[in-house]
């Protein structure tokens, strides 16, 4: 008999976690270079609910879960900014950056900008992979950067910005500030096909607000209608107690 | 013991199986490729009445239901466009083939991924074959054209969750895939929930029969034998 009120609750649970990836995405309608997730949904074991039926051989779902499968790889507007060292990623790749803990961390927020010393950072301070140093008494605002990544300071090129990808874009590990990690899921880093680098540009969040909106509408009648068929068991169950008065 | 007492019984038992099934098919109607369920009823067999004097027979009478089977409505649905290189949507008949540890698996939601070797994996990473049953590699720019999945004709399936189905293929089916969209669920909302609306209702005049029953014996029990005066 509860069966059908842990299925339906399961639904409910479901569709919560699409609703905390929705706002999430939302929240980030403004960040640079996010990719907005992707939720996935399946069904959950059946199994024989057949004996209060009579009959063994009937096996009738547990539900439904859902979670975070990726993130979606399109690409999201580019925006001109005009400004000499923002670099938007052109088709799948990311930037490579070494973090204060000495990882590799890859990201598609180009907001780039010079440090004291010269060396091109991300901007919360992160230097890229390769290292990249502008040679003291050049002016970084008349850097030149071409689309393979080709830096070109005045009339010598000083270094190449590398854009990378791995065979499992949906295996890396989000850890928050625009930035991923490799793990073994996700495969090694390899140089990105096809990609380009355009100068003086950034990359908006690819997020569809009219998609997410109207997903969120559609989670929001799932998440009341699994509620109702709740409230229909119980009233069942109600029944079943009113049989003897 | 008046057998409509268990008569009412047999059919409050079906509805609360009914109700279960419905239940899973509302909690389903997100999951991509998803299937809807009913549940069949069935009315056990049925007994000759005949007539205490004469030993004539008098007709038959049935001695109540049981959910017999759940049948899988495995038409195919409409695909919703996704933009996402790596979700397939089987327009037409057919399912995709993805090798689990327990043989292959069949299912109809192609939200698909790349694994770390650029082979195609569905959300549990296991391999999606094509039709010559072999892994598909993923290209470097991330996509896999449509035609290199495999389309599965799998008449009698059976549902295993994760949104898989086994079954013994028979071959190729004429479903065509379509890069870039996923199959919606079967579900129809609106008709689920009338179904749990009528199934409530059903499991209620169960309830009210037996009752009637209930009382009608009281009556049995206590006013017939009653000497008045």
């Amino acid at each position: 008999m509860l069966q059908g009120l842990y299925a339906a609750a399961s639904g409910m649970e479901a569709t919560q976690n699409q609703f905390n990836a929705i706002s999430n995405d939302m929240a980030n309608i403004d960040t640079t270079g996010y990719q907005a997730t992707e939720v996935g949904f399946q069904d959950l074991l059946y199994s024989g609910g057949g004996n209060s039926s009579g009959s063994p051989s009937i096996s009738t779902g547990t539900g439904s879960s859902s979670q975070i499968v990726g993130r979606d790889q399109s690409q999201g507007a580019i925006q001109s900014t005009g400004r000499s060292l923002d670099v938007a990623i052109n088709g799948p790749g990311y930037l490579q950056v070494r973090r204060d803990d000495g990882s590799i961390g890859l990201t598609r927020d180009g907001a780039l900008q010079a440090n004291a010393q010269g060396e091109i950072t991300n901007s919360t301070g992160n230097p890229l992979v390769p290292p990249l140093k502008v040679p003291k008494g050049d002016d970084v605002d008349n850097l030149k950067i071409e689309t393979n990544g080709q830096v070109i300071s005045g009339s010598k090129t000083i270094g190449k910005i590398d854009l990378v990808n791995v065979p499992a874009p949906n295996q890396l590990q989000p850890d928050g500030s625009s930035m991923f990690s490799v793990t073994s899921g996700s495969g090694a880093t390899r140089p990105a096909s096809g990609s380009t680098i355009q100068q003086g540009a950034l990359e908006g969040s690819n997020v569809d607000v009219a998609a997410d909106m109207t997903e969120m509408i559609t989670a929001q009648r799932s998440y009341q209608m699994a509620s109702q068929a709740i409230q229909y068991q119980d009233q069942m169950m109600q029944i079943a107690n009113g049989i003897k008065k | 013991m008046d057998p409509g007492l268990y008569i009412a019984a047999s059919g409050m038992l079906a509805e609360q199986v009914r109700q279960n099934q419905l239940s899973n098919d509302l909690a389903n109607a997100s999951t991509p490729g998803y299937k809807p369920d009913q549940a069949e009823q069935q009315s056990f067999g049925s007994l000759l009445l005949q007539n205490t004097a004469t030993g004539q027979s008098v007709g038959t009478i049935n001695t109540g239901v049981r959910i017999d089977k759940v049948v899988t409505d495995t038409s195919p649905t409409t695909l919703n466009q996704t933009g996402q290189p790596l979700d397939f949507g089987i327009a037409g008949t057919g399912y995709f083939a993805v090798r689990t540890s327990s043989g292959v698996s069949y299912t109809r939601d192609g939200q698909f991924a790349s694994n770390s070797q650029s082979q195609l994996v569905d959300q549990q990473g296991n391999l999606v074959l094509g039709q010559n049953g072999q892994p598909i590699t993923v290209s470097a720019k991330g996509t896999v054209p449509g035609s290199a999945l495999g389309v599965f004709n799998v008449p009698n399936v059976t549902k295993q969750g994760d949104n898989y189905f086994t079954g013994a293929s028979t071959g190729k089916a004429s479903g065509v895939v379509h890069s870039g969209e996923l199959e919606n669920s079967g579900v129809d909302a609106v008709q689920t929930m009338t179904d749990m609306i009528a199934s409530l209702r059903a499991y209620q005049a169960g309830q009210s029969a037996l009752q009637s029953i209930d009382q009608t014996m009281q009556e049995d029990a206590t006013s017939v034998g009653s000497i008045q005066g």
